[in-house]
Parts: C-alpha cells; structure tokens; sequence
C-alpha cells in the first residue's frame, strides 16, 4: 500500500514578508491614521514589505536529496518552512505529495518543566501522530534517547546534551516521506553523535525526499546529490552535486 | 489537500478560493481534533504542575469568593443567603468561564507563534485549545455549582435541559469572540489590555453579584449586555426559575452572526497572520 509518488513541485514562487513596525502595532497610529486621513504606511497594508522568496521553480523526485547553500539571509530557512506548509505563497504554487516532516527546531513544542516522557508525547502529536502512534513508538523512542530512567523527571533538570537527545529521539520519530531539515543535526557526545548519523540516515533513506539547508559543503557532498544556490531569495538551477564549486564560484 | 499526504499551497486570490481555505483549516482541526485537546490539557497540567491541589486553588478562591460575597450582600441588600449564595455561585462560575476563554483568547495565536511559523497545524486548533483548557477549567469549578445544589436544595426545582442549551449556545458565542481577540491581539499589541479592561468592566455591569430586579423585564441596560444573555440562560434553569426565551434567541443570532463575522475576518487575514506574529 504505497501512497502516491512522492513529490516536490514549486512553481514560480515568490513570498514577501510583510514587516509591522513597532509603530505599526499600535492600534492608536491605525485609528489616528484613518481620521487623519493620510496613509503613511508604504503598501497599502500599512506595512513595509520584504521581499525573501521570488520566482522559484524547481522538482524534486523520489531519490532526489537537494541541498541548499547561501549566505545568512538567502532565503533557505524560508522556502524550507514554505515548504513545510507555514507560510503561504504570494504568488505562484508549491504542491507537496506525501507526509511532511520539518526538522527546523528541535526545541519545538518542548516544555521544560514537564517530564522527558510527556514531552514525548506533546512532541509527537504536534508532529501529527496519534495517540495510539506514539504509544507504540515511546519504547524506541526512550531506548534510542538512552535516558532510561530521567524520562520520568521534569526537563529543565537535564543537561542541554540530555535535552539535545530526547528532543532529537522524537523529532526523528516520525515517519516521513519528505525530509526538511535546516542544518544537519549534530547533538551530544562523540558516541551519541554516530548513533544520531545512523538514525539521520536511515530516515532519509526512508524518506522519499530530502531537503537540507547548510553551510557545510563537505556536509552537503555527503547526503545530498543535488545542490541549489541560493541568494537574496533567488535560487539557481538545481545542478548535480558534483557541480557545487561551479555553483559557489558563480557567486 | 491537508491530508497528510498531499499539501497544496498557492498563491491565488479571490474571495472564494479564501474561504475555501479557511473552511479547510477549521475541517483539518476537526481531523486532528486530539491535538487541541492534548495542547490544552497539557496546558492545565502543566500551570499548575508540582502543586498538589492544580487547578482547585482557582476553585478555593473562587469559593471563598462565592462565600464572602454570598453572606455579606444577601446582608447588605436583605436578601436570604438560601436565595442569593447559589445565584453568586454561579455568576461567578460562569462568569469566570466567559473572562477566561475570551481574555485567554488574546493569547491564541501569539503563544502558538514557534508552531505556527514551522508547521502546517490549523489555526483553528490552537482556538479550540483555548475553548477547551476553559472548559477543563470550569469541569474544575463546577464543583461549586454542585455544592450549592446540594446545599441549598436546588437540586428539587431545577431543570437541566435549558441550562444545557444555554451552555452550549454561550460556548458557541465564546469561541468566536474568543477567535477574534486572537486574530485581532496578533495584529495589534493593544488590544490584550483594551479587552482585559472591557471584561472587567463587564464583570460589575452584569448580574453577577446583584439581582436584576431593580430593572423592568427586558430592560435595554440588561439586554444590550451580551454576558447577561449568557449568564442568565444558564443560570435561572438552574435556579429553578425561567429564563425568558429571548435570551436564547439572542444568543442564537449572535452566534450566527459573529461567526460569520470572525469566520470572514479568518479567511481574509489566514495567510497573514503567521507575519503577524
């Protein structure tokens, strides 16, 4: 029972991120506005806008493992969460096939005075699983975070690497067929850290689809086997990974 | 589109297609219905994680309240503490309900702003969690309204059924205000304190801890109030007495009417208000 092909289909996107000062916020300024008169804003919604995604086209594929390069700022971070179905497009269409997983923020949903084993559970049916689901999972998922007994104690009294575990144990929990990842997850000690690889692997190789932002070319070459450039919301073609240098050079 | 296999995010316009997507989100919170209550039950547990009576510290407060005010007005207004302790009881009850989800409610979005800006979750669950952790709250209290019942022997005269209905019609209105503070307050910062000021206002001009007999029936001071509606269809049932049936049909309409309101505003402003944040 294999669902639908899995599949990444951006056409001609573009975002702009409408930026509400300060003054903006203020209900006061909206309404002295109005019986003013004048519109001092510099968009017709009052608010100055940031371009930080435009006319971006690409397809990926089953096998497809894309990794995206460019300065702070290029717009990486925003077209992985656009793709994670967060943000809606301004123009232009991405269509998704298959189950989204983003691994954007390993903090998400965690709640420090609450035990390790609640946030399991808290984490988990933000990532959409069911209850049922992470029942059957929580014994891999304690097992894999090597915490043993600490899951029955409040978060805030684990170390920061104890913490890195157990949230990265769930993120990773889930079943994915697209893979949004920003930065490759490095958490722990040198041990955990071999265990963390292996896992990250098996998941992508589950995955149908990768998408993984970074800075780490070496890192990239790696994983992926396609590259993407990206800057000031522009992307390149999506080019062989072998073609990185030629990519970068370009800039 | 939001099954979890097929996500479809356009930038198309127009009216119709807006609605549409809206009308999906609130379909999507039904889908994962489990998610706002396991948010909002977590919220409960963990506000008041480590103390040993949680939530029934707002109960004891709220009791000594109902106690204070039950005896020293049924004095000051010579009224019988058999009449008046369950009618305070209950107005403070209900009324802490209705304060709770709306103020609450300026919240909704602006607390959820990490989820909303790295997931595909419907907004609308993240306003049903709101609804619900009030809800789970008053299950807490209502032990109040149970005590009174016993004591005073309510429990004779009264009628479920309408104070049911009247429940549910005031939940109904609570959720939009409630959805419409949340959208509002992530748009303007103002609008927490300005709804917070508006509530407190409103606890001292509804029949909260005063009887409305000064006022002729239907008198407009009473039914412009929309809390009073609210308080009242649940209440008098209980009370034993009758709520006078325009109360319902007012509450119907304006359930009616504001959620076709809010549901406009959610459609036009969706795809801003994760910016908002």
């Amino acid at each position: 029972m294999k669902p639908p092909e899995v599949s990444i289909t951006v056409t001609d996107l573009s975002l702009r991120f409408p930026v509400y000062g300060v003054d903006a916020k203020s209900l006061k300024k909206n309404l002295a506005r109005v019986t003013v008169g004048g519109r001092l804003g510099s968009s017709n919604t009052g608010a100055t806008e940031v371009t930080a995604l435009s006319n971006i086209s690409f397809n990926l594929r089953p096998g497809d493992r894309l990794g995206l390069v460019g300065h702070n700022g290029s717009g990486k971070t925003t077209l992985l969460r656009a793709l994670s179905g967060a943000y809606e497009p301004d123009e232009g269409q991405i269509e998704v096939r298959g189950r989204i997983a983003a691994l954007l923020d390993l903090s998400l949903g965690i709640d420090p005075s609450a035990t390790g084993v609640d946030n399991i559970r808290l984490r988990g049916r933000i990532a959409g699983m069911s209850a049922k689901e992470i029942e059957g999972k929580m014994d891999e998922i304690a097992a894999f975070s090597g915490l043993g007994p600490f899951l029955a104690m409040p978060m805030k009294t684990y170390s920061a690497g104890m913490q890195a575990r157990l949230a990265f144990a769930v993120a990773t929990a889930v079943e994915a067929d697209v893979l949004l990842m920003d930065e490759w997850i490095s958490v722990g000690d040198a041990e955990f850290k071999k265990l963390a690889h292996r896992r990250l692997l098996n998941l992508v190789e589950r995955a149908g689809i990768l998408v993984l932002a970074s800075h780490d070319t070496q890192l990239l070459r790696l994983y992926c086997n396609k590259v993407m450039r990206m800057e000031g919301g522009i992307a390149s073609e999506v080019k062989d990974i072998r073609r990185i240098d030629e990519l970068l050079a370009a800039a | 589109m939001e099954s979890a296999q097929h996500m479809l995010r356009t930038g198309r316009r127009g009216t119709l297609f807006e609605f549409s997507m809206a009308l999906r989100d609130l379909a999507m919170s039904w889908d994962r219905r489990g998610l706002a209550w396991s948010l909002a039950w977590h919220d409960v547990v963990s506000r008041y994680r480590g103390s040993i009576l949680g939530p029934f510290w707002i109960t004891i407060s709220m009791g000594l309240m109902v106690l204070g005010i039950g005896l020293l007005y049924a004095r000051l207004f010579g009224i019988s503490v058999a009449e008046f302790m369950p009618y305070v009881a209950m107005g403070i009850v209900f009324f802490g309900l209705m304060s709770g989800t709306i103020n609450e409610g300026c919240e909704t979005f602006v607390q959820a702003r990490n989820m909303l800006s790295q997931t595909a979750l419907p907004m609308f669950a993240f306003v049903w969690r709101t609804v619900l952790r009030n809800l789970i709250n008053l299950a807490h209290h209502a032990v109040i309204i149970v005590a009174v019942i016993v004591v005073f022997g309510l429990w004779r005269e009264m009628v479920i059924l309408p104070a049911l209905a009247g429940l549910v019609l005031t939940v109904l209105n609570l959720s939009w205000i409630s959805m419409l503070a949340a959208i509002a307050s992530a748009r303007f910062r103002d609008i927490p304190q300005f709804v917070m000021s508006v509530m407190q206002f409103a606890i001292f001009m509804t029949p909260v801890f005063w009887k409305p007999d000064a006022f002729p029936d239907r008198h407009a001071f009473l039914t412009l109030n929309p809390f009073y509606h609210m308080l009242t269809t649940i209440r008098a049932p209980l009370l034993g007495e009758q709520a006078d049936g325009l109360s319902y049909i007012v509450l119907a309409i304006a359930a009616v009417l504001g959620w076709a309101l809010t549901f406009s505003v959610f459609a036009v402003t969706r795809r801003r208000i994760v910016h908002y944040l």
